[in-house]
């Protein structure tokens, strides 16, 4: 890596972790009703970071530089809003009231997340919330995820900040006990998208933004540890997140480049930690209710026993697709579900899928939609419909690697001198 | 060797509205930059001035007068200043060239210092 792609990534692990982190040690500090502030305090102690570094340089410790930004800045604001509330001088930071009955998971980021979760908010406006807010996720990566415009997640988000602080009374609290119940199951998505997000960015050049995967695996695991019953499909995401996992050795070469897992040395994947997914495998066994992680992490699975690419039970896969589509259909579904298809040679059925799904908004956007669709034209021997597909998927917003990996395969359809 | 001066100048509006994702690759850019010319040992330091416009204090008028800065009305401001060490105006300019200031806006304008002073 060069020095100057080792300063980017750097910086990018450093903001996104950072801004999670501030956010989250603010509300466990100042309280929940004060998300909001905790929020400004962190993006504007980032952009002051962003605008001043280029003068400074990085400072030795990045960290410890934007906590100390934030938190004076944190403290400005408050006193500055308990004159305006006519508070005494000496009125100071609290903690959260004592006699609220707080089931803290004991992680300010565990935390927050729960809090992101109300209720009262529809549940992708939770999403939204949580990704920006906990995860530190830009607009732009939020929306990208939920195939959101720009425009269309700020609204979300404004309409979600504006609904918590209508409602500051009440969510100045912690849920109770039984109402933190409810809330688990979305916190396993907001991990479920912080993994995903990690394992295959979708700008900027690091192949793989480990940092996130392992926080999203820490998270799991922390909030496996901290809440006295399973929440169902948590031991199913589990396995999910350590199969993937367990596959990053072999997803890259030395030069970088992305390697998918029809090309994989499978010799590479970590067995240890294969060997712990199907422990969590076998836990989910006893969950009371199926999940889209069973069956995420039972297509994983069929992945991790097969000896290659070829060779795989791609008929078990695709029925995992379709039982997994049938209980949260989702344009990413549908398109590997098709993928399986191919692999079969069911070459109409999968064609029909895609066709099915060609009209969801922002579908266009989708690289993975065109390389499903370059992989149907390269099974029916059509060249020139490839390549268009391969066109399309270029014109999407990638990461590096990615596009790399797409370039290569253009490379190979039309020869490298005629692009 | 000796010391010049970069003066940064941008757009009044050229930050405003400007998404994160954005500006976060913009100051990428400048920051890799100032890491690695200091890495080389050619970064001396630098400034990044507020963008408020700043003071004047004149005396005109026979008194000393203090204003608010003039640039509301200008359409370029001062974003800030960084020290280098080069031969001379050639390498200057040459490291000028590879600022990424010359990708993302429009101008640099190098002075170098008096080297008397230094002495």
């Amino acid at each position: 890596m060069t020095d100057r792609a080792a300063i980017h990534q750097l910086l990018d692990e450093t903001v996104r972790r950072e801004r999670g982190w501030l956010i989250s040690s603010l509300v466990a500090r100042l309280g929940p009703a004060k998300v909001d502030l905790a929020q400004d305090v962190a993006q504007d102690a980032i952009e002051k970071a962003l605008s001043t570094w280029p003068y400074k340089g990085i400072p030795d410790n990045p960290r410890a530089w934007l906590r100390r930004v934030a938190g004076n800045a944190a403290i400005d604001r408050i006193r500055r809003s308990a004159r305006e509330l006519g508070l005494e001088d000496d009125w100071h930071l609290t903690a959260p009231d004592e006699d609220i009955i707080t089931p803290s998971l004991r992680d300010p980021e565990l935390d927050l997340m729960v809090l992101c979760c109300d209720p009262q908010l529809a549940p992708q406006d939770q999403l939204v919330l949580a990704l920006k807010t906990v995860c530190g996720f830009t607009a732009t990566e939020t929306g990208a995820f939920l195939f959101l415009t720009e425009d269309a997640l700020s609204q979300r988000l404004a309409r979600a900040k504006r609904k918590l602080r209508n409602n500051s009374e009440e969510l100045a609290r912690y849920p109770t006990r039984f109402a933190l119940k409810d809330r688990l199951p979305l916190l396993l998505r907001i991990i479920y998208l912080m993994f995903s997000w990690g394992y295959l960015p979708r700008r900027g050049s690091a192949p793989i933004r480990e940092d996130l995967c392992r926080e999203a695996i820490r998270l799991s695991e922390g909030l496996m540890a901290r809440t006295p019953e399973t929440v169902p499909g948590h031991h199913a995401l589990h396995a999910l997140l350590l199969f993937q996992s367990a596959r990053t050795p072999a997803r890259f070469s030395e030069t970088g480049r992305l390697i998918t897992l029809e090309h994989q040395d499978r010799a590479l994947w970590d067995k240890e930690m294969i060997g712990d997914a199907f422990a969590q495998l076998g836990a989910a066994q006893s969950s009371p209710v199926l999940t889209r992680y069973h069956f995420e992490s039972g297509i994983a699975s069929i992945h991790a026993r097969a000896p290659t690419w070829r060779e795989t039970d791609w008929a078990s896969i695709s029925r995992f697709y379709e039982l997994l589509s049938a209980h949260a259909a989702s344009p990413a579904v549908t398109v590997n579900w098709a993928i399986s298809l191919i692999m079969l040679g069911e070459l109409d059925r999968a064609d029909a899928l895609l066709a099915d799904i060609s009209q969801v908004n922002q579908i266009e956007s989708m690289t993975g939609w065109h390389l499903a669709h370059h992989k149907l034209a390269e099974a029916r021997g059509d060249t020139l419909a490839a390549q268009a597909a391969l066109e399309h998927a270029q014109a999407c917003l990638n990461s590096a690697p990615v596009a790399d990996h797409i370039n290569g395969l253009l490379d190979r359809l039309t020869g490298p001198v005629s692009r | 060797m000796a010391k010049f001066v970069l003066m940064l100048p941008h757009a009044r509006d050229r930050y405003e509205n400007l998404p994160e994702a954005e500006f976060m690759d913009l100051m990428k850019d400048y920051i890799g930059w100032v890491e690695e010319m200091s890495a080389n040992g050619k970064y001396l330091g630098g400034e990044k001035l507020l963008a408020d416009g700043g003071k004047v204090v004149t005396n005109k008028t026979g008194n000393i007068e203090v204003h608010d800065g003039p640039f509301a009305e200008v359409a370029e401001v001062l974003g800030g200043f960084m020290v280098i060490d080069a031969g001379d105006y050639d390498e200057a300019v040459e490291i000028a060239r590879s600022h990424p200031h010359m990708k993302h806006n429009e101008t640099i304008i190098i002075r170098q210092t008096d080297p008397a002073a230094d002495d």
